[in-house]
C-alpha cells in the first residue's frame, strides 16, 4: 500500500514539474524580455510604481492596455516633455495623478521600455519550486529537540545491546548445552544485580561515578547561569537579518547606525525602515496584498498605504525585545570596539574581509532567520578577547603610538594586548 | 616653616565634648546591633538540629528558585521616527541660559541631564553656581502641575484662556488696574512681550520686585548720579576690596562671576607672579566672604553706619558727625588702616556694601567716588539687568490692592504670598482683587490662592533670552518638548493680548533678527550656537558726587540707633536656599552651609557669649519675636565669629506649598525684615527666649575628626614672597625619611597619570562643585535624618576649618582655653576633600574581595557589584571619603522627596551606574569623563590633549581651585600646577602617596592689622 502511494505522489510531482517546464517553454520567447524588464523595473520604477498597488504612482498591471504602446514609449523616458509639448494624453495622465512629476529616464531606450512593458504584463514570475509542492525546509539548527532525539537512540542502542548481549549468552549457552557441557543455571538478572551491588568496589565505583556526573553537570549548570547564548525571544515583527543582511545585502550600518559612533548601536527607528519599505510591500508573497509584517511598520507609525500619509494620533512605540543584554553596571562602547580596534579584531576572529567586523561577535547575522545571541557575553568571555588579541597593529593610530611605545620598553617582544594597557581593570567597565 | 596653627572642624571638636570623643572613635554613627543580637538569642543559644536543617533546606531551595528564574524580558523601544540630530548614546550640547548667565545644557536622548559652562561666556563666568547646577532637578520636579488650573481645578488651555481674557476686559472696561507682578525680568523679550500686553490693555502695569531687594544701591545711585541702575562691580580690577556685610562671593547680586573676578587676583597663577589683592570684611554674621577675606572684623549691624562714616571722614578728612566706633576697638584700627590702603591705591579700591539702606549706600558711593573706583572697579555704564525690583513700588501696589483699584493681578515668577514681609497684609490686600492669574509651575503659596494657574515651562523647555549685564545678550533655548501641559508665560501674555505673532518662539526670533543681529552681521543661527553676543561696551563718563551729605549721616545714625537694642538679626540668603523660590530642590536642601555645614534647615547663628547671656546652648529651639510682633521657632547654632550681640537667619525657608522635598523645611524668616524709608531693610532687632525644645540641626562638618594631624598649611603673603614654600612643611629630609619608610614598590605608570591639584587660595567653599558631582555621578540625596546619621553622600565635600592665629606661638593647652572665651576672631580654611586615589591607597589592601583596586593611570578604582559591603575601606581610608550606600535611594519610600519616583529619575546620568543598597562608593576621577575622552581621541586618532578631560567638579568650580590632567605629561596645566611650591599632600606622612596636591593658603595680612587683632 505504501508503495503505491509513494509512487503515485512522485508521478504527480512529475506532472507538475513537467506542466511547469512546458508553461516556461512557451513563454521563453518573451521571458527573456520580461526578465530584462524585471531587473529593470526594480531599479528604476519600483520606487515609485508597484504592479498591483498604488505607489506614488498608479499600479501598472494593464498599462499596456490603457495606454497606446506608442505613447508609452514617450512617456516612459520623458514624461515632463512630453507634458511640457502639450500632448492631451500626457496632460490627462499628468493632472490625473495629482500633477506628481515623474522622474524622466533618458538611459532607456525603446527596447529597454519595451522590456519593461513585457515585465509588466507577464506579472511577476511564479517562483517554480511552489508547484513543486510544499518543500521541506531544512532545519540545520541544534535544537534540544535533536539532543534529545540523540540521547534517545543512544539509550536504545544500549537496550539493543543488552538484548543481543543476552541472545549471544543464550545461544552460547545452548550450543555449549548441545555439546554436552553443563552451564551454571541461569541466575535471574536481578539476582546479579544484587551480587553485583555486594562488591564494594563495584559499588564504590559507581557512586563516585554518580558523584563526578551529579557533580560535572551541577558546576556547568551553574557556570552558565545567567548565560543566554543561543536567547531568541520572538519579537514583534518577524524580521530577518538573513533577508536583509544576507540576501538583500544590506550593510549593519544602514540600520544601526549608531555602532561606529556611540555605545549602543542602536535599533533602529521606523523612519530608517520606511526609507524601503514604503516602496517595498512585498505584495507578489501575499496574493497582492501588503506583507503582514510590513504592515506592522505601518500600524506603529499610524501610516496608510493608500493615502500616503502619516497618522501621528496612531502611532504606537514598536516594542521590541532585547536580545543581547549587558548588566546594567557593565560599560561596553560599540565604537570603541567597531572602529578604533576593528583591526585587531578581525584578526583575532579571523574574519573574513567581505564580513563585517560586527560578526566578530554577533556571529553569521547574515545567516540569522530570527536574530539570537550567538556570544555568551559574560566578563569571562570579554576578558579573554582583551587578553588574547594582538593591538600591536593600533600603533598607527596616534592615541596609542606613545602608549604602546611605552609599554615596548618594558616588555620587549611580548605580544600586545588590551589587558597590557590596562584593559582588564575594573574601572575600565565598571563605572 | 611649618604651620603650627591648631584646626579645628567645630567646636565640639574645639572643645572635645565626650560625646565629640565617642563618636569619632567610630567611621559609621551607628555601629549594627552585633553585641544586642550576640547577647540576647545569638550564639549563647544553641540551634536546635531542626532549626538549622529547615534554615538549610529553605536556603537550598530558595536559591534553587531563584536560579531556575529566566532571564527578564527587556524591552529595546526605539524611536518611531528619529531626529536627526540625536544618536542614542552620544549627548548632543545646546546653549542656554539660567539666572542670565550663559550655559551649555547636555542632552541625552532628548533630556537634559547636566548644566555645563558655555565657553563662550566671557573670561568671568568660567564657572557656573550651584544652584545652575541643581537647576536640572527642577526640571523633573514631581510636585509641578500637570495641566493649567482654573478655579482649583485642572483644565485646558481653551478655558483658562477664555477665562483671563474675560477678566482682563472687565477690569480694563471697569477702569481698574491690572499689575503684572514680577520678580525681576533681565530678558528684552519678556519686556516687549510686556509692552505689547500694555499695548492691548492699557490699565496693565509692570511691578517688579525682588525678595531680596537691591532697591537700597539702585535708589543711591538714582540720587547720587541720576542713575538708578544697580552697577557692574569688577572685582578683578581692584587691588584692595573692603566689604561691609555684603556677601560678593556667595549670594551678593552674582556671586558666580565675583568668585571668578576675586580669584583672579589670588589664585596660583597670580600668586606666581607675586600678586594677590587684600580683603578686609565687616560683618556680623560669618558669610562665605568673610570666611575668605584676609581680615575679618565682627561688627554688630548697628555699627555698620558708623564704621562708614568713619571710613569715609578718614579717606576725604571731613569730620562727619558720628564717625565714632567707641566700644569696638579693633574695628575702629582696621577702619584706619583700611582707609590709608584705599587712598593709596587710588582707583583700585572697592568698598561694597550688603545693605538696602538708600542713605547707606549713598555714603558708599560717596566712599568709592573719594577712592576713584567709578570707571575702573565700578562701572555704571554697563549696568547689571539682574536686579531691578522697586519695593516702594510693590509697597504701593499693596496698597492699591487694599483700596479696590486693582482689577487683575499676574504673577509672572513671583510668590509674594510666601515672600513678602507681610503675608498676613498681603493676602488680605490680594482677596479684594477680582482676578488672579498666576504664572507658577505649582501651586504654590500665591498660585493656590489664585484663580487661574497658567502653568509655564521650565527655562530647560523655553524660548527666550537673557542679559545679565547691559550689553550682553544670551539665548534661552529649549532642550525638551514640554514634559507637560504647560505653556510659556509670555505666550499666554502673547495670547491673551490678542498678538498677531502668539509664538514665542517666532516673537523672539523676529525680535533678534530685527534689533540684534544686523549689527553684528550674525545670523540666528550663529547665536543659537555661541549662546550669547556681546554688543561693544559703552565708555565710562565721568560721574559728579556733589551731594550733602549731613542729611544722609542723620538717617544712617537714626537707623544705627534704632538697631541698637534687644538682638540684632541679620537676614541672610543661604547659598543653597537663596530666596527660597527653588526651594524644592533637594540638592540644594542637601548641600551644606559652607560655613555652618547645616543641610535642611534654617537656625539662629549666635555668638558663644550671646547664647550664654540668654542662657541657651547649641541645638536648643528658641523662641524668635520680630520688632512686628512676628515670631517664629528655630533651633540655635553656635557660630565662631558671629558677632556678640547679633543672630543671623536664613531667609528662603519654611515653604509650605513648594513640593515634597521644600515643605517644612525650617521657618519663613521674610517676615522679620522691615520697610523703612522706601526699602525693605534686612536688618532688625528681636527678642530671643528659649522654648525648652530641643532640634538636632543635620550637619555634615563633626562627622569626621582629624585627630589633630596637620592637614592644612598656610602662610601670610609676605612669608610668601619671602619663601613661596613658606608654610608647606616640606623638606627634602622628609621626603627622604617618607621614601625609606616605603612599604610598597613603585609601579610605573606608562600611560596616562591622572591627578589633580587644588588650590586652597582661589576655593571660596561655594559649593558649586559638591553640586556638579551629584548631578554627573547620580549621587543620592538622603535626607534631613540621614544626615544626622552621618550618612550623607557626596563624593566630594568641603572642609572648612576654624583656627586662630597665634602669631607663630606654640599652641598650649592654656591659650586654647582662653581662646575658649572669645570665638569672634576666626580665621577660616576651605578644603574640598575627595578620594585623593593614592597610589599606595590603604583601603585596597583591606578589601577582602578585591573590590577597590588601583588602575595603571593612577585611579583607585571601585567596582560596586564586586562589593560585598564590609566597609573596611571605609573605616581604613585616612581621608574618611568613602560612603556606604545604606538605603536603595533610587526604590524606597523613605526617599520619596528625591528620586523615589519614574519622572525625576530621568535626571539620571545614563553613563554611571546607580549603586543598590550595600555597596561603598566614592569619588571615580569622573572616570566616565575620562573614558569618553580617551575614546574622543582614539576615534579621531590622534594623542590625548591636555584640557581634553574635565571633572565635573573643575569644570563646575568659578574659582578654577581644580586643576585635573595627566602628571605623564610634563606640559600639562596640572604638571605645572603641582611643580609649584606651595604643593603640600594631605597626610603625606602616612606615606599613601596621594594623587591630589594642594596648595597652601595665604593670607594677605597687613601686619598692622593683625597686631591689632591680638
Amino acid at each position: 500500500m505504501r508503495d503505491i502511494s509513494m509512487i503515485l505522489k512522485s508521478v504527480r510531482n512529475s506532472l507538475f514539474l513537467f506542466t511547469a517546464i512546458s508553461v516556461l517553454a512557451v513563454s521563453t520567447v518573451s521571458a527573456q524580455d520580461a526578465k530584462e524588464g524585471r531587473t529593470l523595473f526594480k531599479a528604476k520604477c519600483s520606487s515609485c510604481h508597484a504592479l498591483d498597488a498604488k505607489l506614488i504612482g498608479p499600479a501598472l498591471t494593464g498599462v499596456s492596455d490603457r495606454h497606446p504602446e506608442a505613447f508609452l514609449l514617450k512617456w516612459i523616458p520623458n514624461s515632463q516633455g512630453l507634458v511640457a509639448s502639450g500632448d492631451p494624453a500626457a496632460v490627462k495622465l499628468y493632472n490625473e495623478n495629482g500633477k506628481i512629476a515623474m522622474t524622466s529616464f533618458p538611459e532607456l531606450d525603446e527596447g529597454k521600455v519595451k522590456s519593461i512593458l513585457a515585465y509588466i504584463k507577464e506579472g511577476e514570475p511564479k517562483p517554480v519550486a511552489a508547484a513543486g509542492g510544499a518543500a521541506p525546509v531544512q532545519d540545520d539548527t541544534v535544537s534540544g529537540l535533536s539532543i534529545a532525539g540523540i540521547i534517545g537512540i543512544i539509550l536504545v542502542a544500549i537496550v539493543i545491546l543488552v538484548i543481543l548481549a543476552r541472545a549471544g549468552k543464550l545461544l552460547e549457552r545452548l550450543i555449549l548445552q548441545k555439546q554436552g557441557i553443563e552451564t551454571e543455571d541461569d541466575m535471574p538478572l536481578s539476582v546479579g544485580v544484587r551480587k553485583m551491588f555486594r562488591n564494594k568496589k563495584f559499588v564504590l565505583f559507581f557512586v563516585l561515578c554518580i558523584a563526578i556526573a551529579l557533580g560535572s553537570w551541577g558546576w556547568m549548570g551553574m557556570w552558565n547561569t545567567g548565560v543566554h547564548t543561543g536567547y531568541q525571544p520572538v519579537q514583534p515583527i518577524k524580521f530577518s537579518h538573513e533577508l536583509h543582511a544576507g540576501i538583500n545585502q544590506i550593510d549593519c550600518q544602514y540600520c544601526h547606525n549608531g555602532a561606529f559612533k556611540s555605545k549602543n548601536a542602536t535599533i533602529p527607528s521606523l523612519n530608517v525602515c520606511m526609507n524601503c519599505h514604503k516602496a517595498v510591500q512585498a505584495r507578489d508573497k501575499y496574493d497582492g496584498q501588503i506583507s503582514p509584517e510590513i504592515q506592522k511598520i505601518y500600524n506603529a507609525l499610524g501610516y496608510d498605504p493608500e493615502t500616503q500619509k502619516y497618522d501621528p494620533n496612531q502611532q504606537k512605540p514598536m516594542e521590541w525585545v532585547r536580545v543581547h543584554n549587558l548588566p546594567d553596571f557593565a560599560y561596553f562602547n560599540h565604537s570603541q570596539h567597531v572602529v578604533v580596534a576593528a583591526d585587531a579584531i578581525r584578526k583575532a576572529k579571523g574574519l573574513q574581509p567581505n564580513e563585517p567586523v560586527c560578526y566578530a561577535c554577533h556571529g553569521p547575522v547574515n545567516t540569522m532567520e530570527e536574530i539570537y545571541q550567538y556570544s555568551p557575553l559574560t566578563m569571562k568571555w570579554c576578558i579573554n578577547c582583551h587578553k588574547e588579541t594582538d593591538i600591536s597593529g593600533q600603533k598607527d593610530n596616534a592615541f596609542y603610538t606613545k602608549v604602546i611605545e611605552a609599554h615596548e620598553k618594558i616588555k620587549k617582544g611580548e605580544k600586545i594586548t588590551p589587558a597590557l594597557l590596562g584593559g582588564l581593570e575594573c574601572g575600565k567597565c565598571h563605572y | 616653616m611649618e604651620s603650627n596653627k591648631k584646626y579645628w572642624k567645630g567646636l565640639e571638636e574645639y572643645k572635645n565634648t565626650p560625646d565629640f570623643v565617642e563618636n569619632s572613635k567610630n567611621e559609621f554613627a551607628e555601629p549594627l546591633p552585633i553585641e544586642d543580637v550576640l547577647n540576647e538569642a545569638g550564639l549563647s543559644t544553641v540551634t536546635p538540629r531542626r532549626d538549622f536543617l529547615k534554615a538549610l533546606g529553605f536556603g537550598l531551595g530558595a536559591v534553587t528558585l531563584a536560579a531556575c528564574q529566566t532571564a527578564p524580558i527587556h524591552k529595546s523601544i526605539p524611536y518611531l521616527i528619529k531626529p536627526e540630530e540625536v544618536t542614542p548614546g552620544i549627548p548632543n550640547y545646546y546653549t542656554s541660559s539660567y539666572n542670565g548667565q550663559s550655559i551649555l545644557v547636555k542632552t541625552r536622548e532628548g533630556r537634559p541631564i547636566k548644566i555645563e559652562v558655555n565657553p563662550n561666556a566671557g573670561a568671568f563666568n568660567r564657572g557656573t553656581d550651584a544652584r545652575t547646577q541643581a537647576s536640572v532637578l527642577d526640571l523633573y520636579d514631581v510636585s509641578k502641575l500637570r495641566s493649567p488650573v482654573l478655579k482649583n481645578e485642572e483644565t485646558t488651555w481653551a478655558k483658562v484662556d477664555a477665562f483671563v481674557k474675560q477678566a482682563l476686559t472687565s477690569a480694563q472696561s471697569s477702569g481698574k488696574k491690572i499689575a503684572i507682578v514680577s520678580s525681576t525680568i533681565n530678558s528684552p523679550s519678556t519686556k516687549a512681550v510686556i509692552a505689547d500686553f500694555i499695548v492691548k490693555y492699557p490699565a496693565a502695569k509692570l511691578v517688579q520686585y525682588d525678595a531680596v531687594s537691591y532697591t537700597g544701591i539702585i535708589q543711591a545711585n538714582k540720587n547720587s548720579f541720576g542713575k538708578a541702575v544697580l552697577p557692574k562691580y569688577n572685582f578683578d580690577k581692584a587691588d584692595f576690596i573692603l566689604s561691609f556685610g555684603a556677601d560678593f562671593l556667595g549670594t551678593w547680586i552674582n556671586g558666580e562671576s565675583f568668585i571668578s573676578q576675586y580669584t583672579s587676583n589670588r589664585n596660583y597663577k597670580s600668586l606666581e607672579n607675586k600678586k594677590m589683592s587684600r580683603h578686609i570684611q565687616f560683618e556680623s554674621g560669618m558669610s562665605v566672604t568673610g570666611t575668605n577675606a584676609d581680615t575679618r572684623v565682627p561688627i554688630k549691624l548697628s555699627e555698620e553706619g558708623p564704621a562708614l562714616i568713619a571710613l569715609y571722614n578718614a579717606i576725604t578728612g571731613q569730620s562727619l558727625a558720628g564717625g565714632t566706633l567707641g566700644s569696638n576697638a579693633m574695628a575702629d584700627k582696621v577702619i584706619k588702616l583700611a582707609a590709608k590702603e584705599l587712598t593709596q591705591s587710588k582707583g583700585k579700591g572697592l568698598v561694597v556694601c550688603g545693605s538696602n539702606d538708600v542713605s547707606t549706600q549713598i555714603l558708599v558711593n560717596a566712599i568709592n567716588v573719594a577712592i576713584g573706583s567709578y570707571g575702573s572697579t565700578i562701572d555704571l555704564d554697563n549696568p547689571c539687568n539682574l536686579f531691578g525690583g522697586n519695593d516702594a513700588e510693590f509697597a504701593e501696589l499693596i496698597a492699591e490692592m487694599n483700596r479696590g483699584e486693582v482689577g487683575a493681578v499676574l504673577f509672572l515668577n513671583s510668590n509674594p504670598v510666601y515672600d513678602s514681609i507681610d503675608t498676613k497684609k498681603f493676602t488680605d490686600a490680594l482677596a479684594k482683587v477680582p482676578s488672579k492669574i498666576s504664572f507658577s509651575d505649582r501651586s504654590d503659596e500665591t498660585a493656590s490662592l489664585c484663580d487661574a494657574i497658567a502653568i509655564d515651562h521650565n527655562y530647560l523647555e523655553s524660548w527666550g533670552d537673557a542679559s545679565a549685564y547691559e550689553g550682553t545678550i544670551s539665548i534661552v533655548q529649549p532642550t525638551i518638548n514640554p514634559v507637560f501641559n504647560s505653556r510659556q508665560a509670555e505666550e499666554s501674555l502673547l495670547t491673551w493680548a490678542d498678538a498677531p505673532e502668539k509664538s514665542y518662539y517666532k516673537y523672539v526670533r523676529s525680535a533678534w533678527e530685527a534689533k540684534v543681529l544686523p549689527s553684528l552681521s550674525l545670523t540666528w543661527e550663529d547665536v543659537l550656537e555661541k549662546g550669547i553676543v556681546n554688543l561693544p561696551a559703552k565708555t565710562a563718563v565721568a560721574y559728579n558726587f556733589s551731594l550733602a551729605l549731613d542729611s544722609v549721616t542723620t538717617t544712617i545714625l537714626n537707623n544705627s540707633k534704632a538697631l541698637n537694642k534687644d538682638i540684632q538679626v541679620q537676614l541672610y540668603e543661604s547659598i543653597g536656599i537663596r530666596d527660597g523660590k527653588h526651594g524644592n530642590n533637594a540638592f540644594m536642601q542637601e548641600l551644606p552651609d559652607p560655613v555652618t555645614k547645616v543641610t535642611w534647615d534654617n537656625y539662629v547663628a549666635l555668638s558663644h557669649k550671646t547664647a550664654e547671656s540668654l542662657k541657651v546652648s547649641e541645638f536648643d529651639v528658641v523662641n524668635v519675636k520680630g520688632s512686628n510682633g512676628y515670631s517664629i521657632d528655630l533651633p540655635v547654632l553656635i557660630q565662631p565669629g558671629q558677632a556678640q550681640g547679633t543672630a543671623s537667619i536664613a531667609v528662603g525657608y519654611g515653604r509650605t506649598k513648594a513640593g515634597k522635598a521644600g515643605n517644612s523645611v525650617g521657618q519663613n524668616a521674610y517676615p522679620l525684615a522691615s520697610f523703612v524709608n522706601g526699602t525693605l531693610q534686612y536688618a532688625g532687632t528681636v527678642t530671643i527666649t528659649a522654648t525648652g525644645g530641643h532640634h538636632e540641626l543635620a550637619q555634615t562638618q563633626t562627622h569626621h575628626s582629624i585627630e589633630g594631624r596637620n592637614i592644612i598649611r598656610e602662610a601670610s603673603f609676605k612669608d610668601y614672597l619671602k619663601n613661596p614654600a613658606a608654610g608647606t612643611g616640606n623638606s627634602e629630609e622628609k621626603k627622604k625619611e617618607y621614601a625609606e619608610n616605603d612599604l610598597w614598590p613603585d609601579y610605573v605608570k606608562l600611560g596616562n597619570n591622572w591627578v589633580m591639584a587644588i588650590d586652597l587660595n582661589a576655593c571660596t567653599g561655594c559649593g558649586a562643585c559638591v553640586v556638579a558631582c551629584n548631578v554627573e555621578n547620580n549621587v543620592p540625596v538622603v535626607g534631613r535624618d540621614e544626615v544626622r546619621r552621618r550618612r550623607e553622600m557626596h563624593w566630594i565635600r568641603i572642609d572648612r576649618y576654624y583656627s586662630y592665629d597665634d602669631n607663630g606661638k606654640e599652641v598650649t593647652k592654656e591659650r586654647q582655653i582662653d581662646h575658649l572665651e572669645n570665638f569672634d576672631n576666626v580665621s577660616v580654611v576651605y578644603q574640598p576633600m575627595l578620594c585623593q586615589h593614592c597610589d599606595h591607597a590603604p583601603c585596597e589592601t583591606v578589601c577582602p574581595v578585591l573590590a577597590t583596586v588601583h588602575s595603571s593611570d593612577g585611579l583607585n578604582h571601585m567596582a560596586y557589584n564586586r562589593c560585598v559591603g564590609t566597609r573596611y575601606c571605609a573605616n581604613n581610608c585616612p581621608y574618611k571619603v568613602r560612603r556606604f550606600n545604606w538605603f536603595n535611594y533610587w526604590n524606597d519610600s523613605r526617599f520619596d522627596n528625591y528620586l523615589n519616583n519614574e519622572f525625576t529619575q530621568l535626571v539620571l546620568n545614563p553613563d554611571v551606574t546607580t549603586r543598590s543598597r550595600g555597596v561603598m562608593e566614592k569619588c571615580s576621577m569622573c572616570i566616565q569623563r575620562i573614558q569618553a575622552g580617551k575614546l574622543k581621541a582614539k576615534i579621531e586618532k590622534r594623542p590625548l590633549k591636555d584640557g581634553d578631560i574635565t571633572m565635573a567638579c573643575q569644570q563646575a568650580c568659578p574659582a578654577n581651585a581644580i586643576i585635573f590632567g595627566d602628571s605623564n605629561d610634563p606640559k600639562s596645566e596640572v604638571s605645572i600646577a603641582l611643580k609649584s611650591e606651595r604643593i603640600y599632600y594631605v597626610l603625606e606622612e602616612i606615606n599613601v602617596k596621594p594623587g591630589i596636591g594642594y596648595m597652601t593658603k595665604i593670607r594677605n595680612i597687613d601686619t598692622t592689622i593683625q597686631a591689632a587683632e591680638a
